[in-house]
């Protein structure tokens, strides 16, 4: 081991070709660590369609470098070849060729996943296969795909309502075309990757809970919040009503928007005096039922309701200025929602739905209000009622927490990093229950 | 009269000392045919004729088809009829011939020249006889499944006969299979003297001698007035699967197992799954990784259609230390997916380190037939036969079946506990089962669908059978008792047939609930076929074992 060990981060996606949650998370972590200093982090971004246009940068290989930075690296991978029921590649070779080289030739000393998808979960086999027992590996979860075929969504298609339970026949409702034997396969062949597996980051208990209630290993499975670098809180304006509202996410049925435009609909026809401003992206990627309801929502809202559209993370603390409540009301559980996190950076409260990981992280009448998921009417109430009172918004303000810090959250990875390196190697006697993979070319190996 | 007698002689000495055969004789491009009045009693000898054969034998020699035209032409009827049966009886003597092709053509010929033609039939609505010949499905070069219609309304039919393009007779009254066709009877303004079994027939037959040629079939019928009529028939089909499937959906027309209708198709769907058996040898055979050789168990596993099933398996076997230390072998089914498994196997190889061996098959060859091949490939005492949507629960299942079975006495073959994907039971022994009424004999598997904890499902037992999907057998046993059989069509039935032969061997059949896997049956065959199949698969199965069935049953409960 040379004198920093080695940390491999694998992300889907690099956050400087398509902005994400996870992938933004996941680079702000990268460098956190290298600025630390007691770790020598590498970064390796999925790439390739449909995130970025070119499926292949140079022959012979999938990989190429990102800004000149020595530890990134971009990896292409062919989402036409892949697998979505199972999560994995059709063809092993991006696995079994081009990472087992990487992996050899990088030598990672501990491997921290963010992500699995489109490489496939078999890279974690492969990972453990060619890294050996004794390569603590890492998997930061971020939502619930392992779970749920239906984009790890958790909302049954057939009612729309959040799925409290998977099972291969509840799957099956969900979508008659795969069978109840194919959903059984499909979840025992990602737990069989996943056992390769040493520890599962969950930044939520409602997200813990339901991975191990589908099957990880309780002990496997530690809660570790995201971790925010710190930021300059936008300025609370003195006003004599607390009456604007905001809402920042993707314009879809999950984040539930149509929910909060007929909440807000119930109240300009109460002629209650209240505003709220709309911000978010990829309408134009919703089904065309949803964009019509959400267009006549907002033409039926338009003398409460601003409609501002895309924008810029940059921009932030100035949407936040303006705003009193951030409301979240998403039919979908949620994991450990960033907005909740940056309504925090900047002391406003949450007004949000009343289901996992929203109700966990917002405590209702303390930092936040809860209101009944899915339900305008309910909304519309709890909106009534924390717009009437400055004192209520003072005192749920005074009380909102400040979110993990990036800091503190480097800090405990270190640790992590650190217990599951001694306990690898004080197990080495013992290991190798799983050979390393062979050293044969693909080629070399069959005999007719 | 003179005696049409056919002998096999060499035209001299010097240049043919053997006896030739028939095929050579009339398949070759020169033919002597000798007529020797030797001795007064006038014979017929064929041979070829030498080149350097003298010229007082040349002088006595014809052509074929001078000597049908001038000479035999000339017989009576009778004569004539004789001289093609004796050639059909000659020709189903006759060893091999290196041209089978050309005797045929040359039989044809002859029998053309030979035969008086009857007259033909005219399907009209005031005409008495009606005769119509539907199909021809080859089986081999000599069963056929054929398919017609035959009516009279002057006079009870006497006989209906076929007669091959070379000029075999086949009789196919009384025992062919007649069924009414109403639609054929309400187009004749008679009603037809054909009686109650029906106008039309179907069944299988066999002639005497190989019938190779696709065209030339006629079909002859009579009454007892003596008024007889042909019809010509049809293009020989000669594709197996086809055959197989039209002759299975024959089925539908009974509702019972014990009719005339088995008797038909059970020896022609027999003689079909010889022949596919026969076609799909192992073609070649390919190794990943070293599969430990000396190894106590062996794994047979069929792979058809899907082929994704193997990445399945292999990521659960890769947490199992015995599966490494076994002889895997794949057995590919599905002929046409060798490429795409070969690329595939061989990265899933790299990806999981767990060797195995995969035998491709050169033509699909059904369930049995993989597993047969499989066996006869691998080098362990213990044989494990496992299906491809077999998923083990958990590690350590093979060392406890194989342990259980070394440690039973008189065990023949040994299940475990198979379950659904919602942990219900699949598999927990077989019995058997009739509906009221002498019904076929279906299998059942005990508790299924009910949970796998249930205590009744928990007891380690001999059982009549247990699901071929899972079955632990000695390797020496299973090759004594010839393997599966191949008779049932596509993967059913096989399993307790075998578990029955093994009984009248004295050996029992056992079950054990301690061991438990998943089997996520019914993913790889469409519905519909499947429907015929298991119709003549429960059929044969009850033909086969019926008092068997009875006894065990009886015994077991």
């Amino acid at each position: 081991m040379s004198a920093k060990p080695k940390i491999l981060y694998v992300s889907h996606n690099h956050p400087t070709i398509r902005p994400g949650g996870a992938e933004a998370y996941a680079y702000e972590l990268y460098r956190a660590v290298r600025d630390g200093g007691e770790f020598e982090p590498l970064f390796l971004a999925r790439t390739g369609p449909p995130v970025s246009i070119s499926s292949r940068y140079h022959e012979g290989t999938l990989l190429t470098g990102v800004n000149e930075d020595p530890s990134q690296y971009f990896f292409y991978t062919d989402t036409l070849e892949y697998d979505w029921l199972n999560g994995t590649p059709r063809g092993k070779a991006a696995l079994t060729k081009y990472l087992r080289e990487f992996l050899r030739a990088t030598e990672p000393d501990i491997v921290h996943l963010q992500h699995t998808l489109f490489f496939g979960y078999d890279m974690l086999r492969e990972i453990r296969q060619t890294l050996g027992e004794g390569v603590p590996i890492l998997y930061t979860l971020h939502e619930f795909l392992p779970i749920c075929h239906r984009n790890g969504q958790l909302v049954r298609t057939t009612t729309e309502k959040p799925c409290r339970e998977e099972s291969p026949r509840r799957c099956h409702e969900c979508f008659p075309e795969v069978s109840p034997q194919a959903f059984f396969m499909r979840k025992r062949f990602i737990q069989s990757q996943m056992s390769a597996v040493d520890r599962f980051i969950a930044p939520s208990n409602f997200l813990r809970d339901r991975f191990v209630d589908w099957g990880l290993p309780a002990d496997k499975v530690v809660l570790e919040e995201y971790g925010r670098l710190p930021v300059t809180a936008a300025p609370t304006r003195e006003r004599r009503k607390r009456n604007r509202l905001v809402f920042i996410g993707q314009l879809s049925y999950f984040k539930g928007v149509n929910v909060l435009l007929k909440a807000m609909k119930r109240l300009q026809e109460d002629e209650v005096d209240v505003h709220c401003a709309v911000y978010g992206a990829n309408l134009e990627l919703q089904p065309d039922e949803f964009r019509a309801e959400f267009a006549e929502l907002l033409e039926a809202t338009k003398e409460t309701v601003s409609f501002e559209g895309e924008f810029n993370h940059d921009d932030l603390p100035m949407i936040m200025a303006d705003a009193d409540w951030v409301v979240v009301p998403s039919v979908w559980w949620e994991n450990s929602p960033l907005v909740i996190q940056e309504a925090a950076q900047h002391r406003r409260p949450v007004i949000a739905s009343d289901i996992g990981g929203m109700a966990e992280k917002v405590h209702d009448g303390v930092s936040g209000l809860h209101f009944k998921a899915a339900d305008p009417a309910d909304l519309a109430a709890t909106i009534a009622g924390a717009i009437s009172s400055r004192k209520l918004w003072d005192e749920l303000q005074r009380r909102i927490e400040p979110p993990y810090a990036m800091d503190e959250h480097v800090r405990s990875l270190t640790r992590q990093y650190k217990e599951l390196l001694a306990s690898k190697a004080s197990d080495d006697e013992e290991e190798l229950v799983t050979p390393r993979a062979p050293a044969t070319e693909i080629e070399g190996v069959r005999y007719a | 009269m003179p005696e049409a007698e056919l002998e096999r002689r060499p035209a001299s000495e010097e240049s043919v000392d053997e006896l030739q055969p028939l095929a050579a004789l009339l398949a070759a491009d020169v033919v002597a045919v000798h007529l020797s009045p030797e001795d007064g009693e006038p014979g017929l000898e064929l041979s070829i004729l030498d080149e350097a054969a003298p010229e007082e034998v040349r002088s006595q020699c014809v052509d074929l088809r001078s000597l049908l035209r001038e000479r035999l032409g000339a017989l009576a009827l009778e004569e004539r009829e004789a001289v093609l049966e004796l050639l059909d009886e000659v020709a189903a003597a006759d060893p091999g011939s290196s041209d089978p092709v050309g005797l045929a053509t040359s039989r044809a010929l002859i029998r053309e020249a030979l035969r008086d033609p009857l007259p033909p039939t005219a399907v009209e609505r005031d005409e008495p006889q009606g005769l119509h010949f539907d199909s021809v499905l080859a089986l081999d070069d000599n069963a056929f499944y054929v398919r017609g219609w035959a009516r009279d309304g002057q006079a009870p039919l006497t006989r209906l006969t076929m007669l091959s393009p070379e000029g075999s007779r086949i009789e196919l009254l009384p025992g062919i299979y007649r069924e009414p066709r109403p639609d054929v009877d309400s187009f004749y303004e008679e009603p037809a003297h054909t009686g109650a079994d029906g106008t039309g027939f179907l069944g299988y037959c066999e002639t005497r001698s190989p019938s190779l040629l696709s065209g030339g079939w006629v079909l002859e019928m009579e009454n007892a007035l003596g008024v007889a009529r042909e019809v010509s028939g049809p293009q020989v089909s000669r594709d197996l699967l086809a055959a197989r499937a039209a002759i299975l959906s024959d089925l539908h027309k009974e509702n019972r197992w014990d009719t005339v209708l088995m008797d038909h198709v059970v020896p022609a769907v027999t003689r079909i799954q010889q022949r596919l058996e026969e076609r799909a040898a192992i073609k070649e055979v390919w190794e990943f990784g070293e599969v430990p050789r000396g190894a106590k168990n062996s794994i047979v596993i069929p792979l058809y259609g899907r082929i994704d099933f193997l990445e399945h398996q292999l990521a659960q076997f890769v947490h199992d230390p015995e599966l490494r230390e076994s002889e895997l072998i794949y057995v590919l089914d599905s002929p046409e997916l060798a490429s795409a498994l070969e690329l595939s196997a061989g990265q899933l190889f790299e990806l999981y380190g767990v060797p195995f061996r995969v035998a491709v098959l050169a033509q699909n060859g059904g369930y049995s037939v993989a597993n047969n091949r499989g066996a006869s490939v691998a080098g362990g005492e213990l044989l494990l036969l496992l299906n491809s949507d077999v998923i083990p629960d958990g590690p350590g299942w093979l060392g406890r079946m194989a342990s259980f079975y070394e440690e039973q006495k008189g065990i023949g073959a040994l299940g475990p506990k198979l379950l659904f994907e919602d942990d219900t039971l699949q598999h927990a022994g077989i019995k058997f089962q009739r509906p009221p009424g002498g019904g076929a004999w279906e299998n059942e598997h005990y508790f299924k669908g009910l949970h796998r904890d249930l205590p009744a499902a928990n007891v380690t037992r001999p059982v009549p059978a247990v699901s071929g999907a899972c079955l632990m057998i000695a390797r020496e046993l299973f090759e004594k008792v010839g393997g599966l059989r191949g008779m049932f069509v596509q993967g059913d039935y096989e399993d307790t047939d075998l578990g029955l032969r093994l009984r009248e061997r004295g050996l029992e059949t056992w079950y054990l609930p301690e061991v438990e896997l998943y089997h996520l049956e019914g993913q790889s065959y469409a519905l519909e076929t499947r429907h015929a199949m298991s119709r003549y698969n429960v059929w044969l199965h009850t033909r086969l074992w019926d008092s068997e069935i009875e006894a065990v049953t009886a015994e077991i409960e």
